[in-house]
């Protein structure tokens, strides 16, 4: 049982970057293949230097309250952060899943590998000069499961 | 007019946040059935975005509802009445124009005058009513009326959009009967959350859940989602059920409910393998 209290219900009631961020630079997935739960990352991302910079992230959860809170965590510690620190994030976060158990890393590794997902999808946009939608389903070694020209709908 | 729907939307969201706010009798009962009516209004609306073939969501705005008085959050209400007057003339059929604007000017009349209250509802106290129940069994009902309150919205919302798509009087009977189902327990669940102190809007629904694309496996998935919910119940009954026979009570007849959600869910689903939507 997961232990409640205020931080937590603070996650619950008001998640960090809960929505959708019309027309944005880039649209990332994390799926569970086993109940088809997903988290949807948008980002707005700028240039700086020789990096990329999240300027704006929101997401969305197609899952339980439980992926509702890791979004709200996870996106409020990617905003206004390099790609270079947000692969680390990343990275970190699914290191810390492998000391949890399968049912409750599912739903921080869905949030993670999305935001792998936007990220991977920006950098495959640029070079192919359209916007891609990456679709990483989780427990996959974050390799593209999926990858498709975004429509219209998923821009919105 | 598509505006004037997400606007609508969040009205209604709002004042039904206000009545589960208050704790006067009155005051919560207008509030209550006033969002009944702005619910309406939205089901209005979306006819007539379908009847005109203008493509709409049911995505809106995050609600900021966290307020220390009753008149901040009535305030707010009349602010959003204000805007959507202005949004009124949008709407191409006179009579539905006409019926919306009159409502709406009667609810901001009676709001402004409901008398101002303290708020307790997001002190995060987390004591319901005056039983002691034990951390494990509070955190237990804490999640659940998270997780619960969405899961009603969301079915609200589903069997909303689908019965405003379907011409079918069989299958409609069924969705507008899985609507006041949920809305009675989302009702019941808000309330709970507000003495809880931990109210919270549900969140935005993502539009694949409710734009459908096979009814068919959505409706058998939903009889899966009845099932386990019914484990919920009975798993929650037993948490608060040492401290709290009326409580217990309430998650028994919760899941018992489930069994006549599921029942409808089997008749459409039965109605689409026969006979298609």
């Amino acid at each position: 049982m997961i232990n409640v209290d205020d931080e937590l219900i603070e996650h619950m009631s008001s998640p960090n970057n809960y929505g959708r961020i019309d027309d944005a630079d880039s649209i990332g997935i994390g799926e569970n293949p086993q109940n088809g739960e997903k988290v949807i990352i948008y980002l707005n991302v700028s240039k700086k230097d020789d990096d990329f910079f999240i300027e704006d992230i929101k997401f969305e959860a197609i899952a339980c309250m439980t992926t509702v809170v890791a979004g709200s965590i996870i996106t409020k510690e990617a905003k206004e952060i390099s790609f270079l620190t947000a692969e680390e994030l990343v990275a970190v976060t699914l290191g810390m899943l492998e000391q949890v158990p399968p049912e409750q890393a599912a739903c921080s590794e869905m949030v993670a590998v999305a935001l792998k997902a936007a990220m991977d999808g920006f950098k495959l946009s640029l070079e192919k000069g359209e916007k891609k939608t990456l679709i990483y389903k989780i427990e996959q070694s974050c390799s593209p499961e999926k990858e498709f020209n975004a429509t219209q709908e998923e821009q919105k | 007019m598509r505006e004037l729907s997400v606007k609508t939307h969040e009205l209604w969201l709002v004042v039904l946040m206000a009545s589960f706010m208050s704790k006067d009798g009155e005051t919560k009962r207008v509030l209550n059935d006033f969002s009944d009516i702005i619910f309406r209004h939205f089901t209005w609306i979306e006819k007539s975005l379908i009847k005109h073939n203008i493509d709409y969501d049911y995505n809106r705005e995050p609600i900021p509802i966290k307020v220390d008085r009753l008149k901040v959050i009535l305030n707010n209400i009349i602010d959003r009445i204000n805007s959507i007057d202005l949004m009124l003339v949008s709407l191409q059929d006179e009579a539905l124009r006409g019926r919306i604007d009159k409502d709406l000017s009667y609810i901001k009349d009676v709001v402004s005058k409901i008398d101002d209250e303290e708020v307790s509802a997001f002190n995060s106290k987390r004591v319901y009513k005056d039983y002691s129940l034990t951390k494990e069994a509070t955190d237990a009902f804490t999640l659940f009326l998270f997780e619960e309150s969405y899961k009603e919205y969301e079915l609200i919302m589903i069997y909303n959009y689908l019965k405003a798509h379907s011409d079918n009087d069989f299958l409609n009977k069924i969705f507008q009967i899985l609507v006041d189902e949920s809305f009675f327990h989302l009702k019941s669940f808000g309330q709970m959350m507000a003495e809880m102190g931990i109210l919270g809007v549900p969140r935005v629904i993502h539009k694949s859940l409710y734009q459908v694309e096979d009814v068919v496996q959505f409706l058998k998935d939903g009889i899966d989602e009845e099932l386990a919910a019914k484990e919920q119940c009975l798993e929650l009954s037993e948490a608060v059920g040492k401290d709290s026979q009326e409580l217990a009570d309430f998650f028994d007849f919760i899941n018992y409910q489930e069994n006549y959600h599921i029942s409808l869910m089997q008749d459409a689903l039965k109605h689409y393998e026969e006979k298609g939507a």
